[in-house]
């Protein structure tokens, strides 16, 4: 396993919002499996098929060509790291994706020489976004270092929150709440959060989706939650949140006063409406939302140099996990899983579902006898990039030397560095304590790349 | 244990019958067994294949290595026979995969890691996932507790939904539920061995 992150666990561990311990439960499944002979993790490691630089400063690089002579069969798990822009609102430095917050509070690796979100002077957010993502970063923007202390929450991130002045978060989605896609216990979260209260929604709007179309479970419950709303109502608490529906963001201007105003910038909003078809359409109707920071959460695609991307779907492009050329031609041995093969939707189960289909596959196709199957490589035909025989104990030269140069993590590594973070945490009371790379480093008594 | 197609090619067709055999029930065991310690029980009844002691041994090996990070959930004893309540565990078309007997109090999530069922437990039973999602047999639903709002949150994403579903990490066993039915929901996993299924000899 080739991981561009020192650490693995991929978003379980740079994703989950840090006040969903629970959910980081399943890195003990990975964990026992990594106990297994024949796994070997190697973090750090950059596969690149171009010239882009690696957004990770320190990763180790290889070219994917050097590594395909190793190996019979690949696994691209690689994602869907590049959040989707808003094609009329350019991110400058009051407009952010979703995503930078997310690394922020994750301490991701990507964002380790990022300056943190200025917080200490942005009184009002606006979210662009109906989804969890966009919940979860309002619930982290409205958050304390109190509530949050006991958490895997950095402490830099803990002492940027103590100064925050962040009162305000609105959330803008440019469909109703029957189309949110956001789930019941994000929601729930929030209409619960400490010291925050929810701008009620217009009664009619909620009377309009229930007298519309028949209604899911879960849009049911998310209404009844939205009728409910926060214990607290605006006033009562010195933070607020709302979800402004039916409002499509179409430009953003400077306000007059610029850097020195409260509200620096202005969001055009276009009011909308649904058509038949249950698209966003607009009213003509306009208005402007004066706020100090735009975070953009509007889901994610694969990186576009992943091998074998499919510009048209934004991820890898397959066949229920078997990777096929731009002709359509499969990919001997070459698969897919996870959100590069899916693209970025779905929860913990969705992809663990979906691994297990992937893993199968690629059982009963390489062991056809065991699975009595009639699938086998010579009934394909396809391009073949892998060789059929390897050694299967070799590990690539130059990722051996740089193992032992100290350049690329090994799972033993993860365990004794997550073991140290767990350590460091329990000083002062919280989940654990975030290692840098360099501290990972001098932790391993290893030099630094 | 390596099922190299060179290593299978050169058995016999009897022996490879038996390979075939073992590779999946190596293939269950693996994914089952490296997450949940097994009961003494469940050991001594998987001894008598020795392919899976083997394998048993060596993730017992790796176990007292790593035993520090394998965290185990909600271990159940299994009942003195006749004196349990007894569940039974369907596959997602209604076909009975095993009859257990379990203990008061004993939740659905941990008796089907005991008894080897397929029954995913992401998040080790603490209502952060629909993983270990299970449909109950209506009349034994009606006995439940209603579900709690974190469970209902979990239930909302899960696969299959139906008017019985529960989380298996929250349906706790009373007398009054003997012979509850716990069907695993439609979402296959197994998408391209469905329909493939190996003739058992």
């Amino acid at each position: 396993m080739y991981d561009r992150l020192w650490a693995p666990h991929g978003l379980v561990r740079y994703g989950v919002a840090p006040d969903h311990p629970e959910v980081k439960n399943c890195t003990h499944k990975f964990d026992a499996a990594a106990t297994d002979p024949r796994f070997k993790f190697f973090g750090n490691v950059n596969i690149a098929s171009s010239s882009e630089p690696s957004p990770i400063p320190h990763s180790f690089n290889i070219a994917l060509s050097k590594l395909l002579p190793h190996y019979t069969h690949l696994l691209l798990a690689s994602g869907c790291t590049i959040p989707n822009p808003h094609p009329l609102i350019p991110y400058s430095s009051y407009v952010i994706p979703a995503l930078s917050l997310v690394h922020w509070y994750t301490d991701h690796p990507a964002a380790a020489g990022s300056p943190p979100p200025p917080l200490h002077k942005t009184k009002h957010v606006t979210v662009i976004g109906n989804g969890n993502v966009a919940l979860d970063v309002a619930r982290m923007l409205l958050s304390t270092p109190e509530r949050l202390g006991r958490y895997d929450v950095p402490a830099h991130v803990l002492d940027v929150l103590a100064r925050s002045q962040v009162r305000h978060v609105s959330v803008v989605g440019r469909r109703g709440p029957t189309q949110a896609a956001f789930t019941a216990k994000e929601l729930r979260e929030m209409m619960n959060l400490e010291g925050t209260s929810f701008v009620p929604l217009d009664p009619s709007m909620i009377q309009q989706a229930e007298e519309g179309p028949k209604l899911e479970r879960q849009q049911k419950r998310i209404l009844d939650l939205l009728k409910k709303g926060s214990a607290q109502k605006p006033g009562e608490t010195e933070k607020s949140w709302d979800l402004s529906f039916f409002r499509s963001p179409v430009g953003i201007q400077l306000a007059t006063d610029g850097d020195n105003s409260d509200y620096p910038v202005t969001l055009n909003l276009a009011h909308t409406t649904l058509s038949p078809t249950n698209s966003a359409v607009p009213t003509g109707i306009h208005s402007e939302q004066p706020t100090s920071l735009v975070v953009t959460a509007l889901g994610h695609h694969a990186d576009p140099n992943t091998p074998w991307y499919d510009p048209s779907t934004g991820h890898v492009r397959n066949e229920a996990g078997q990777v096929l050329d731009s002709n359509g031609k499969i990919v001997k041995r070459v698969y897919t899983s996870g959100w590069a093969g899916i693209g970025a939707r779905g929860v913990l189960a969705t992809t663990m579902m979906n691994a297990y289909s992937v893993g199968d596959r690629i059982l009963s196709e390489t062991y056809p006898e065991a699975f009595n199957s009639d699938i086998t490589e010579s009934a394909s035909d396809g391009i073949a990039v892998l060789p059929t025989e390897v050694n299967v104990d070799a590990v690539p030269a130059e990722i051996e030397k740089a193992v032992q140069e100290g350049k690329i993590t090994t799972y033993e590594d993860w365990r004794a560095i997550d073991a140290e973070e767990v350590r460091r945490g329990q000083e002062t009371g919280k989940e654990r304590e975030r290692l840098s790379w360099d501290e990972v480093n001098n932790f391993l008594h290893k030099s630094s790349a | 244990m390596s099922f190299s197609r060179t290593a299978l090619s050169s058995f016999s067709t009897a022996a490879r019958q038996r390979t075939s055999q073992n590779a999946l029930r190596y293939r269950e065991f693996a994914r089952r067994g490296y997450s949940y310690v097994a009961s003494r029980d469940s050991v001594v009844s998987r001894t008598q294949n020795p392919t899976i002691a083997v394998g048993m041994w060596l993730n017992g090996r790796s176990r007292q290595l790593h035993s520090s990070s394998i965290r185990e959930h909600g271990q159940v004893t299994r009942p003195a026979p006749g004196t349990g309540i007894t569940v039974h565990f369907k596959d997602s078309k209604g076909n009975l995969l095993k009859t257990i007997q379990g203990n008061e109090g004993d939740d659905i999530l941990s008796l089907a890691h005991e008894y080897d069922i397929d029954l995913e437990g992401a998040c080790e039973g603490s209502v952060a996932c629909s993983t270990c999602h299970v449909i109950i047999s209506p009349n034994h639903y009606d006995l439940l507790p209603e579900p709690e709002d974190d469970e209902n949150d979990m239930l909302d994403m899960a696969f299959g939904l139906t008017d019985t579903s529960r989380l298996g990490c929250q349906v706790r066993l009373t007398k009054e539920l003997d012979g509850m039915t716990c069907t695993l929901p439609s979402a296959t996993r197994n998408m391209f061995v469905d329909g493939k299924k190996p003739t058992h000899h």
